[in-house]
């Protein structure tokens, strides 16, 4: 299958897939939103880790692909929060260097401390929005918009747009496919002529899906309507009670941080 | 029989293009089942997509139900709802993201209220044996899945004809042969059914009637055997005579009659190889043959495994989505899924026990085949209703 290291795929697959999806909303969105708010780094640490854990034992998804799926902020934080320890300026460095007369580079306490929470806020958010597209498909989200009252015209076409994302997908993978056998993309050169060539059609195909699908809309007596679907498994407490015992901790254990510090 | 659509003197040209179809006269009465089978370009799509108005002939007249057909929004709405039409791809038909919001565009766009859509859309899957994938998206699912949902959601209209484009053409044997056993079915519920295809063995033993097309014309139209029999015909549609039949011929070729009926099934070839030899053929250690039917909404997976235990059934046939997802859920693997009450007679024949697993209305169906079958052949093969008091049961 074409679709096999899409996030959307192992969402439709998880574990949590019965799961309301307001509770796993509120779990991400409440874990992003006070990791930002966290004064020491401990707390997004732990908050991440519980997450990923989360994600891999509870929400039974794939430990490599989600380590993979990690790897990618992994790269942006270290080289941001690399450049924040070294330059931004601390009282007491621990180490330093002059490597150039305009650019001395140290590292300080302070300037560790900032770095590292900087770091695990990156690692916390993210993890935090793993989990909502890990574990709640497009196809939930969809009607979270809907009761959210967000405009019909909006949902209707995010609608459209994903259904079609698979379709051009499949076909510009199976056009790519028919190049490659046929040495499509051998030298630079002839890349460039398959990519046109590939885009050429996919352009060609979507003009073409565009026709049918109205005509598959008039054939079933379109007139203006794109139904929705609100009706979710409802919410547990059995799931919500971790969920509030979660993000209640992180708030205590953040006001705690910040009094000990204050 | 009362004639549904009429067709008369119809054309239709694409622009710039010779004309498509022209001058098609055609009657469809209500609960047929017509298989319209030519070549590819013979324009059998386009007659079937002027059946729902999606193409306006350039000439002729159609009427549905008495009426001459009319081209304005609100007329072709009632028509289309009326006249379900499933394309030949489904992932042309299947337009939103989930199996239960596909289902429903059709009631939603008619304006039902919440609860009736509910309504129609949990019986069209339970129709074409797709409950629990109602959150699955399109995408997810296989080829024969796919063509269930875009029927289904032609059937939550409610439509009076069903139309399919090239149903079986992107589908493996075993996916055939249960789409053509779901539009058996629901023909038994009083569809009528217009299927298009170029799949001769496919189209000779499921129609009623077969419309033979070449170059837009129509050629020949009546019975399957009948259609089929002109040889010159059938070549020059550029189609190919049906193995049944061609195999007839040549036994008729040999002197050997056919009884009068040409054959559409096994069971009919063997009938007349039967009559040449003036007698029953089947093996001598084979037991005497039997067919029991069930229904499964009186059963429980333990006693049908343990009814088949007991009754030692060589073969069991599974017929309608209903049956199918019970034997599925009961680790049953049926050994006959389509045409299964002529298959099941012929085993019988043949000395086996069969048991045929199927849904409430069928049972009784299946015993007046049976029964309808001994009396023509002078046959007395036994068919009885497993009772819900099974051996087991005490």
């Amino acid at each position: 299958m074409f679709a096999h290291d899409f996030l959307e795929e192992a969402a439709q697959n998880n574990a949590l897939l019965q799961i309301h999806p307001h509770t796993k909303l509120f779990l991400g969105l409440g874990t992003i939103f006070l990791v930002l708010f966290a004064p020491h780094f401990l707390i997004p640490f732990i908050a991440s880790l519980v997450l990923s854990i989360t994600i891999v034992f509870i929400a039974k998804i794939n430990l490599k692909f989600y380590l993979s799926l990690l790897s990618i902020p992994l790269g942006f934080a270290t080289l941001s929060v690399l450049v924040v320890i070294l330059l931004s300026k601390g009282q007491e460095p621990i180490w330093s260097w002059q490597v150039l007369s305009w650019l001395p580079l140290s590292i300080s306490q302070e300037s560790l401390n900032r770095g590292l929470l900087i770091f695990f806020r990156i690692m916390g958010g993210m993890s935090a929005l793993f989990f909502i597209s890990l574990t709640t498909p497009m196809t939930d989200l969809f009607g979270v918009m809907k009761q959210l009252k967000v405009p019909d015209l909006f949902i209707d076409l995010s609608m459209i747009i994903y259904r079609f994302i698979f379709i051009f997908i499949k076909k510009a993978h199976d056009i790519y496919l028919a190049q490659q056998m046929r040495m499509g993309y051998s030298k630079p050169k002839e890349a460039v002529k398959s990519y046109s060539m590939l885009f050429g059609s996919i352009f060609i195909t979507s003009w073409d899906a565009g026709e049918q699908f109205i005509n598959a809309m008039e054939c079933r007596c379109y007139n203006g309507k794109y139904p929705k679907n609100v009706s979710y498994n409802p919410v547990e407490w059995r799931s919500l009670t971790p969920v509030i015992l979660f993000l209640i901790s992180i708030i205590i254990s953040s006001m705690l941080a910040s009094g000990y510090q204050g | 029989m009362k004639p549904l659509i009429q067709l008369s003197n119809l054309s239709y040209a694409y622009p710039y293009a010779p004309p498509a179809i022209q001058n098609i006269n055609q009657t469809i009465n209500a609960g047929e089942k017509i298989a319209i089978v030519g070549s590819n370009g013979a324009g059998k799509s386009t007659l079937l997509l002027t059946l729902n108005g999606m193409l306006r002939p350039v000439d002729g007249r159609i009427t549905f139900q008495g009426k001459p057909v009319l081209y304005d929004k609100k007329s072709l709405r009632t028509l289309r709802q009326k006249v379900g039409f499933v394309f030949q791809d489904p992932d042309v038909q299947i337009i939103a993201p989930t199996v239960w919001q596909d289902v429903a565009f059709g009631p939603v766009n008619l304006d039902y209220p919440e609860e009736k859509i509910k309504e129609v859309v949990q019986e069209a899957l339970h129709k074409v044996g797709l409950e629990g994938f109602e959150r699955r998206p399109p995408y997810h699912l296989s080829g024969g899945e796919k063509k269930r949902v875009a029927i289904a959601g032609v059937l939550a209209m409610d439509p009076d004809v069903l139309i399919l484009d090239e149903p079986t053409s992107m589908l493996d044997p075993a996916g055939s042969e249960d789409i053509m056993d779901l539009l058996d079915e629901l023909n038994q519920h009083g569809k009528t059914i217009i299927i298009s295809t170029h799949d001769v063995e496919l189209a000779y033993p499921w129609a009623d009637r077969v419309i033979l097309m070449e170059n837009g014309r129509i050629t020949a139209s009546g019975t399957p055997e009948k259609a089929f029999s002109d040889r010159e015909l059938v070549k020059r549609a550029r189609l190919k005579t049906p193995i049944l039949l061609e195999l007839c011929q040549e036994l008729a070729a040999r002197g050997i009659k056919n009884g009068g009926k040409l054959p559409t099934t096994v069971l009919d070839i063997i009938r007349i190889i039967e009559n040449e030899h003036h007698g029953n053929i089947r093996l001598f250690e084979n037991g005497y043959g039997s067919i029991h039917v069930a229904d499964v909404d009186l059963l429980s997976g333990k006693k049908a495994v343990a009814f088949m235990n007991d009754m030692r059934c060589d073969t069991v046939g599974v017929m309608g989505s209903r049956a199918k997802i019970c034997s599925r859920q009961w680790g049953i693997t049926p050994d006959i899924s389509y045409a299964v009450i002529d298959k099941c007679i012929l085993q019988a024949m043949n000395g086996k026990t069969c048991a045929i697993f199927t849904s409430k209305g069928m049972v009784s169906r299946v015993i007046e085949r049976v029964n309808e079958f001994n009396a023509i052949n002078n046959r007395s093969i036994p068919v009885q209703e497993i009772s819900v008091q099974t051996p087991d049961d005490q």
